[in-house]
């Protein structure tokens, strides 16, 4: 006995896999240019490039990657980089966004402006404040290099070498280089922080606020006991960011300071590139970028735990 | 007495935030407005030690506003203007920025935000309406997809270049960097379109369902316009990461009248390291039209930011 069971219309079945159909291109592009190259590049970084073609080599690259003194030194930068420009992004972001929030007049101009160097590129960023201090015609070079005020030759930023570790091989006292572009990198990280702190400050109630407040609550309170708390969650999200515009952002190195002076503004994204480009090991660049993807799923793995304790709470 | 004491001190903290702001708005735009003041420089002036910073000095006076020695030398190095009969105002610009590199950043930007847009409200919309098997693992697997760095897989994208351009006749850069862009941008425009379709009343479609509209037909009649607004912001911000952004460019295009304009920028910079006015006005006339932009559209930035970082 045949099935009597009636076909259904076609309609039915195209309204059924509507989804599978609008998601499909949109799949076949993230698979092509972000799923294949990632498989791609672990495949690449057990392989060496020899005449006639790529070789296996095992994990001859990572150990050649650790070997090398330039590795644990840009790791080094890396971290100095991210802790300044969490810090400072991070802080100057809160207190703009208070400030924002009191509502004085002209506070829609001022979002405006403090937003612009938010949409420039970081290649261009990275320009301009190299145009500041070029040595001997930049603006500020007059003033940085005036041996009265930065004993005892003065102070050239960009060509400036790094004073002496304290300790050990990790490059803690960063050259004035890494110093300004970490602080180039906050200024234009920081609108977008204050943005975000700004938006969850608009979350705090008004009311708890002033029961708070009725209770006998005084500012430093309020700050401590209760905007910190409710913002927590945003300023974790606005961190983590932050860390990973740093670690995969080389657009400034290359216009600010070209991994310079020596090497003092090396960091590890600018590492990647320096490999693979500049010494044409794509091998040990993709062990590296192996490393720096790494880093990346932990920060993103966070994130997604606690935007999803986030759901929850609400 | 007391009232009016209080009164006082908000009025003055009122005034002091403003204060606050304006001096940290100023410092904020300090440094664009060096840049713009350094591109009106001459090279005399550009050179001088130690530097000035306004070139309105006279061999008698620190500062006389009369004898500021303004020019436009530098954009007219960037641009190379050359008479020219049959163009409109009788010149035409010859430089390679405004030939080459900026139609390019334009054609990139564009075609890039509008596939990211199509695709994004596709599989945005898919996302928000149906609850397909997998459809919450989907979601995450391309939110995780948004971690990846760039710089990893441009490895892969790189050596992927070059055998395309050795093994297939009609490889072409511009394309494969539009492709790219796609892809880098696609994931968190699923999401920020997603998060647009959400806050679309489901009603709106199902009373159009009923009333005998195709699935496809309530997409394009009634929930497309109403998510309009939301797809701009998306569109927007594609354009501006696509005409921003500068390694994959680099290291991608290898034909000179195929770059963007970031990396003729970059060039400029090695080939004029000492013409600071020069390196000014190029980076005045890239970033003026983002600028404008902008201004202009804000709140719809705002809106696009916002649903990409808080729901991501």
């Amino acid at each position: 006995m045949r099935s009597a069971k009636p076909r259904k219309p076609i309609s039915y079945h195209l309204r059924k896999s509507l989804p599978f159909w609008l998601i499909l291109p949109t799949l076949i592009v993230i698979i092509i240019v972000q799923v294949y190259p990632a498989l791609y590049t672990i495949w690449l970084s057990m392989q060496a490039r020899h005449a006639t073609g790529w070789e296996y080599v095992g994990t001859q690259n990572f150990e050649r990657l650790f070997g090398t003194g330039l590795f644990p030194e840009s790791v080094g930068h890396t971290v100095i980089f991210l802790t300044g420009y969490a810090l400072v992004t991070l802080t100057l972001g809160f207190v703009i966004a208070i400030l924002l929030k009191q509502k004085v007049p002209f506070t829609g101009v001022y979002i405006t402006l403090l937003f612009i160097p938010w949409i420039i590129a970081d290649i261009i960023a990275g320009l301009i404040f190299r145009l500041m201090v070029t040595p001997d015609y930049g603006l500020f070079s007059g003033i940085l290099q005036n041996p009265a005020l930065f004993p005892p030759n003065g102070l050239s930023i960009l060509t400036a070498a790094r004073p002496a570790p304290w300790f050990g091989s990790f490059p803690f006292p960063p050259s004035p280089a890494m110093i300004y572009l970490i602080l180039a990198a906050s200024w234009r990280a920081l609108p977008f922080i204050t943005l975000l702190i700004l938006a969850a400050l608009q979350t705090v109630s008004h009311e708890v606020m002033e029961s708070a407040r009725i209770d006998g609550a005084n500012l430093v309170q309020l700050t401590r006991y209760i905007t910190i708390p409710l913002i927590l969650p945003t300023m974790v999200v606005a961190l983590f960011n932050l860390m990973l515009g740093g670690i995969n952002g080389v657009g400034m190195v290359f216009s600010l300071t070209g991994g310079g002076p020596g090497t003092t503004t090396y960091v590890i994204s600018y590492l990647l590139y320096v490999i693979g480009w500049g010494q044409l090991r794509f091998g040990r660049a993709a062990a590296l970028a192996l490393l720096i993807a790494a880093v990346n799923w932990l920060l993103i793995l966070s994130v997604l735990r606690i935007t999803r304790i986030n759901d929850r709470v609400r | 007495m007391t009232k009016n004491f209080y009164l006082n001190r908000r009025i003055w903290k009122r005034r002091l935030v403003g204060l606050a702001l304006l001096v940290i708005t100023v410092i904020s735009i300090f440094p664009i407005a060096t840049t713009i003041l350094v591109s009106f420089k001459q090279q005399a002036d550009i050179t001088r030690k130690p530097p000035v910073i306004f070139p309105c000095d006279t061999p008698t006076q620190k500062f006389d506003i009369k004898a500021c020695r303004w020019s436009v030398e530098g954009y007219q190095r960037v641009l190379a203007p050359k008479p020219d009969e049959g163009s409109l105002f009788g010149f035409k610009f010859t430089g390679n920025l405004l030939r080459i590199y900026i139609p390019n950043t334009l054609m990139y930007a564009f075609s890039t935000a509008f596939f990211v847009t199509l695709l994004a409200s596709f599989s945005g919309f898919a996302f928000s309406r149906y609850h397909f098997r997998g459809h919450n693992a989907l979601m995450a697997a391309i939110y995780a997809v948004t971690g990846v760095p760039l710089l990893t897989n441009i490895l892969a994208l790189y050596q992927m270049s070059i055998t395309l351009r050795k093994n297939v006749g009609f490889f072409d850069d511009r394309m494969f960097l539009v492709f790219v862009y796609l892809g880098f941008f696609l994931p968190i425009s699923v999401w920020i379109a997603k998060g647009f379709f959400d806050t679309i009343p489901r009603e709106l479609e199902e009373s159009a369902l009923l009333a005998g509209c195709s699935t496809l037909g309530a997409l394009f009649r009634i929930t497309m316009p109403l998510a309009l607004p939301g797809l701009i912001s998306v569109f927007l911000l594609t354009f501006v990461n696509v005409w921003n952004e500068f390694i994959v460019a680099y290291l991608l295009v290898t034909k000179n009248e195929y770059k963007p304009a970031m990396f003729g920028l970059y060039d400029f910079l090695s080939q004029n390291i000492i013409n600071l006015q020069v390196l000014a006005a190029a980076c005045i006339i890239i970033a003026a039209p983002i600028v404008i932009l902008f201004l202009f559209a804000r709140k719809i930035f705002f809106k696009a930011m916002v649903e990409g970082a808080v729901k991501g």
